[in-house]
């Protein structure tokens, strides 16, 4: 996992495949490349900028999405393999209840240094209270351990998502 | 430029039939996982990907009859931890899933793509070659069945041929006075490739201090190859579990491995590590064989 990725415009062309993904609610029918990746038609053709790409090899996390309402690396995963399924971004959750806890958390504790792995900490933090109400500190560190902040203000995200989750702001 | 192009298999028999007249140029994808970022960095350029992931009504289960444990080939790492199977005698299976990649890359890495892989430090290859897995293989022409131990030839090279998919893996459920225990070293505990990992079937005369039998795997035995450690497996068969033996199994251990160095170990380093690891799991299998019985 050491080499630099090579760029996108360095894989080599294909026939466009017609699929149509659900995403954020809406369906949309698209074209798409064979080596398009999920990261690439959600951020070039529908614009959705909280997903950030990273290291593109799965190793920093930062591209994290739901799919079918699974946290999933959309560096990752061919666009082609995601006909027909449910993907989920931030800006898909912005009317969350649980999402706008974690977000008021994460600001309360000042959580974002830079900001740039925010949208998957809180793809991820959402996942984790959606199942877990109450999470120790140790499930906390495995639900986020997918994702790297370079910032390495881990304290402060720990400590939001403990207090975004439900009962954790006792 | 060459152009890259996907071809989406109606169904299985359809995906092995287009493997039978392509398989050269092509690469069968389940999650990507593995083969994306392999892509990306150039280590493999197919014309071709074969995208199987969308048939996991044949492909995704976790079943057992008759005393053996069945694992479709895109069974996903979140699928084994979130099973009832891999608690007990069959725990290490949890315990390398657990510490497999992070939940982004178990949520979508199959059972099927790490076995493919190949390489040196995947998670489940050493469980499974502890446990004896065996491959079903299927193509146009039929099926067949190989042994994992005999299944990975070289460093990311197995006997698959271009024309067959891995559709199953297999193994026999440990039984009476058996136990299974897992060990991996990182650099961090989590969303990391192993230095060293080792896995341990151990099973007890009903005496409960003799070794009837044990086999350990190891990401690498010699060379860059995952691997059964035969000597040292051999050698702790008949002997009591006594601190002796552990001694006397880890000087086996020290000369039957011959590992390389890399960035990410030595190879000093990791023997070692692979001998205190060897303690702890003879240890941990025992342990619990007597507390279970």
């Amino acid at each position: 996992m050491s080499a630099v990725p090579a760029t996108l415009e360095d894989l080599p062309e294909m026939a466009k495949c017609a699929v149509t993904i659900n995403v954020n609610g809406t369906e949309h029918p698209m074209q798409v490349d064979a080596p398009d990746r999920l990261i690439d038609v959600l951020r070039d053709q529908l614009s959705l900028k909280s997903v950030k790409e990273g290291c593109s090899t799965g190793d920093c996390g930062i591209c994290a999405v739901l799919v079918d309402g699974k946290l999933v690396n959309s560096c990752l995963m061919l666009a082609a393999q995601c006909d027909g399924r449910r993907v989920t971004t931030l800006e898909g959750l912005l009317e969350d209840p649980v999402m706008k806890r974690m977000q008021g958390s994460f600001i309360a504790n000042n959580a974002a240094q830079c900001g740039f792995c925010t949208p998957a900490m809180l793809m991820a933090s959402w996942d984790l209270a959606r199942h877990s109400p109450e999470p120790s500190s140790e499930e906390i560190k495995v639900a986020i351990s997918g994702i790297l902040c370079r910032c390495t203000g881990y304290y402060q995200i720990i400590d939001s998502v403990r207090q975004g989750c439900e009962k954790g702001g006792r | 430029m060459s152009t890259l192009e996907l071809y989406t298999p109606t169904d299985l028999n359809d995906a092995l039939r287009f493997l039978e007249h392509d398989g050269g140029n092509s690469a069968v994808i389940a999650s990507g996982t593995d083969l994306l970022p392999r892509m990306r960095r150039r280590q493999i350029s197919p014309s071709i990907l074969v995208d199987i992931s969308a048939f996991t009504e044949d492909l995704r289960f976790i079943r057992r009859s008759d005393g053996t444990i069945r694992l479709g080939a895109l069974t996903t790492v979140t699928d084994l931890l979130e099973s009832p199977m891999f608690y007990g005698r069959l725990s290490m299976v949890r315990e390398a899933a657990r510490l497999f990649g992070a939940p982004q890359v178990r949520n979508v890495a199959t059972v099927g793509g790490n076995v493919c892989s190949a390489a040196s430090s995947e998670d489940l290859i050493p469980v499974l070659m502890a446990l004896d897995a065996k491959l079903k293989l299927a193509s146009a022409r039929g099926e067949r069945t190989v042994p994992l131990k005999d299944f990975i030839i070289g460093k990311r090279q197995t006997t698959m041929k271009p024309s067959e998919i891995l559709v199953e893996v297999s193994f026999n459920e440990p039984e009476g006075n058996s136990w299974t225990a897992y060990e991996k070293l990182g650099r961090r505990n989590m969303l990391i490739l192993a230095m060293v990992n080792e896995a341990l079937i151990l099973s007890l005369e009903d005496d409960l201090q003799t070794i009837h039998s044990a086999r350990l795997a190891l990401n690498r035995v010699s060379g860059k190859i995952p691997a059964l450690a035969v000597e040292t497996s051999d050698f702790l068969e008949g002997k009591r579990v006594t601190d002796q033996t552990i001694v006397q199994a880890q000087k086996v251990m020290e000369s039957e491995l011959s590992l390389t160095s890399d960035f990410r170990g030595s190879g000093e380093y990791r023997t070692e590590v692979a001998q205190v690891y060897l303690r702890r799991l003879v240890e941990r299998c025992a342990r619990h064989i007597g507390g279970s019985s």
